[in-house]
């Protein structure tokens, strides 16, 4: 008697569950279902919802040079831009919470506000400014960019992450003597690390999907990346979707399988700042 | 916060000396940008005399005599209210959900989070095939359903394309409203839930007099970070439709683009961009001024 009114209680929200799972999963789903289906099957309405023979032909057609550049390009890019930023954030968020002078208080104010800036008002001066320092089509110019959009968040996340580590720890390595430089690398950074990979995680699904900038600075086929190069796909492969989606799984797939590794870590580093603050 | 470290001179160089970088790179490439968009919003440039001459605020007076700014402006509120409430309701009902306790639910909240993972352009792509009017899901259904005779070009009419734009972004981003609201309502303090329980309140009356009031403050944090988040979005609307048809979807970031890289008017781009920032704190300062007044009444 008890289980059956407990089914009746959990019946609704189980199929609840069931339509979230679905609108999450289903456009993925049909990204895979299309990138799998071979150019013979017809694609006519009503759809089939998985191909009678699926096949990799999709795949191995859209893996071609030009992809395989923008693949790289892309790397490069996100990785340079995890590099310097990461570091750098990592250093002014450790002065953010450990020291209280009001310099920094007004510089913590201006990185919040920062964060809001809208990209489209700010990038006809970095244009300018790329194109004065003839970096136009460069990747420092794309570098230069996405650090730009990602240091105040990094700084923002790691604050909320460092202001965890306890303090008396590093109180105690002064205490035996160690400078404050010392205890930064040797204390403060294995601590932080939880931090430091969510906030890596953060800037590279940021930078791996970063579009404005790199549609706007870069003019050709060598140095665009992969979020421009898949939108000139739509124009030249016309409705060749099976190519389309085959480039899209590929492009997802580093994206999601960093996240599903690290997302612990990273769904505390989104969440610490927001409901805290 | 007594046991400080306390402040002698080679702290005080290391507190400065590990700001400086950011510092100077924030500065550089955020701040001064930003207050240069107005300088440049009063020079004229144009592809066929791109040497930039000064015309003072007649920018400005030409943009507001254009039909399309309003356009512009009356598309980005729908664009960002239809997103952020679409985006926070269908959010935090999702939390609501994804907080009970159900077998499963673990991996329903780490799945949940994947589409905020897709990159953007490719979510836009996704979407513009779904809508496809010959060879979409979308219309494949609705046919098979018999509720159609034709395929609807979705994104192709004027009066559905702003609707279809904002569903495609509410898909993308509702996780990120989620996971915050989840993670908000798991900090919700569990005795005045059960004392609400003992008093005789119902579940619904749990929500609206102990639950949501708790969550109030995160809630505020999250409609004000993805309204600015939204109004900004560029990916979404550029990928489906370039702002069409007939600039039935143009919003600032697009048309920002359009006026700038497009047809190389870097001034009016400039104008249209110090706009948009006018735009976006108005906004966001009707919201913080309505989220008080209602804190006030309660």
């Amino acid at each position: 008697m008890a289980r059956r009114s407990l089914l009746k209680e959990t019946l609704p929200l189980t199929v609840l569950q069931f339509a979230v799972a679905i609108l999450v999963l289903f456009p993925f789903f049909w990204m895979l279902s299309v990138s799998l289906k071979p150019a013979t099957e017809p694609f006519a309405i009503p759809a089939r919802l998985w191909p009678d023979h699926p096949t990799l032909e999709n795949y191995i057609l859209a893996f071609r040079p030009e992809f395989r550049r923008y693949f790289l390009n892309s790397i490069i890019v996100s990785g340079a831009t995890v590099l310097i930023t990461v570091p750098l954030a990592l250093l002014a968020a450790y002065s953010l919470t450990r020291y209280q002078f009001r310099a920094l208080s007004i510089f913590l104010a201006a990185v919040i506000l920062a964060q809001f800036f809208p990209a489209g008002a700010m990038i006809i001066p970095i244009y300018k400014m790329v194109k004065a320092a003839d970096l136009l089509d460069t990747y420092a110019s794309l570098i230069i960019a996405y650090i730009t959009v990602t240091l105040p968040v990094a700084i923002w996340m790691l604050r909320g992450f460092l202001a965890r580590v306890p303090r008396t720890i590093e109180e105690a390595a002064a205490i035996d003597g160690a400078r404050p430089l010392r205890a930064f690398f040797d204390i403060v950074v294995p601590l932080a690390r939880p931090g430091i990979v969510a906030t890596t995680v953060f800037v590279l699904i940021v930078t791996w999907q970063e579009f404005l900038f790199a549609l706007s600075f870069t003019s050709t086929k060598e140095m665009r990346t992969l979020p421009v190069g898949m939108n000139d796909y739509i124009g030249q492969y016309g409705i060749r979707y099976g190519e389309l989606m085959a480039s899209s799984v590929m492009v997802s797939l580093p994206v999601i399988a960093i996240f599903f590794f690290l997302q612990r870590h990273f769904v505390d580093g989104l969440t610490a700042g927001a409901v805290k603050g | 916060m007594a046991n400080r470290i306390r402040a002698r001179a080679s702290d005080r160089w290391m507190a400065y000396g590990f700001m400086l970088p950011a510092a100077v790179l924030v500065g550089c490439l955020m701040y001064w940008p930003m207050i240069d968009t107005f300088r440049e919003s009063l020079y004229a440039t144009s592809f066929i005399s791109p040497a930039p001459t000064f015309v003072g605020l007649d920018t400005y007076g030409k943009v507001f005599g254009d039909e399309t700014f309003w356009q512009v402006v009356r598309n980005s509120v729908v664009w960002t209210v239809g997103v952020v409430t679409l985006q926070n309701v269908g959010g935090l009902l999702i939390a609501l959900l994804l907080n009970q306790r159900l077998p499963g639910q673990g991996l329903l909240r780490s799945l949940v989070l994947l589409p905020w993972v897709l990159p953007g352009v490719v979510a836009a792509i996704l979407w513009r095939f779904m809508y496809d009017p010959q060879l979409g899901l979308i219309n494949s259904v609705l046919m098979r359903a018999g509720f159609i005779e034709r395929g609807i070009g979705w994104l192709a009419d004027p009066s559905t394309a702003m609707a279809a734009c904002i569903f495609a972004a509410f898909w993308k981003g509702f996780p990120f409203s989620t996971v915050v609201f989840l993670a908000a309502l798991q900090n919700v303090d569990q005795e005045q839930v059960e004392a609400a329980k003992i008093d005789g309140a119902g579940a619904v009356r749990r929500l609206f007099d102990v639950v949501l009031p708790a969550i109030l403050p995160v809630a505020t944090t999250n409609v004000v970070l993805t309204s600015i988040l939204t109004f900004n979005y560029f990916d979404m609307i550029y990928v489906l439709t370039r702002g069409g048809p007939l600039n039935a979807t143009a919003i600032f970031p697009t048309r920002i683009y359009d006026v700038g890289f497009g047809e190389f008017r870097f001034g009016e781009a400039a104008a249209y961009g110090s706009l948009s920032v006018l735009v976006l704190v108005f906004f966001v300062g009707l919201l913080l001024l309505g989220q008080r007044g209602r804190a006030r009444e309660a």
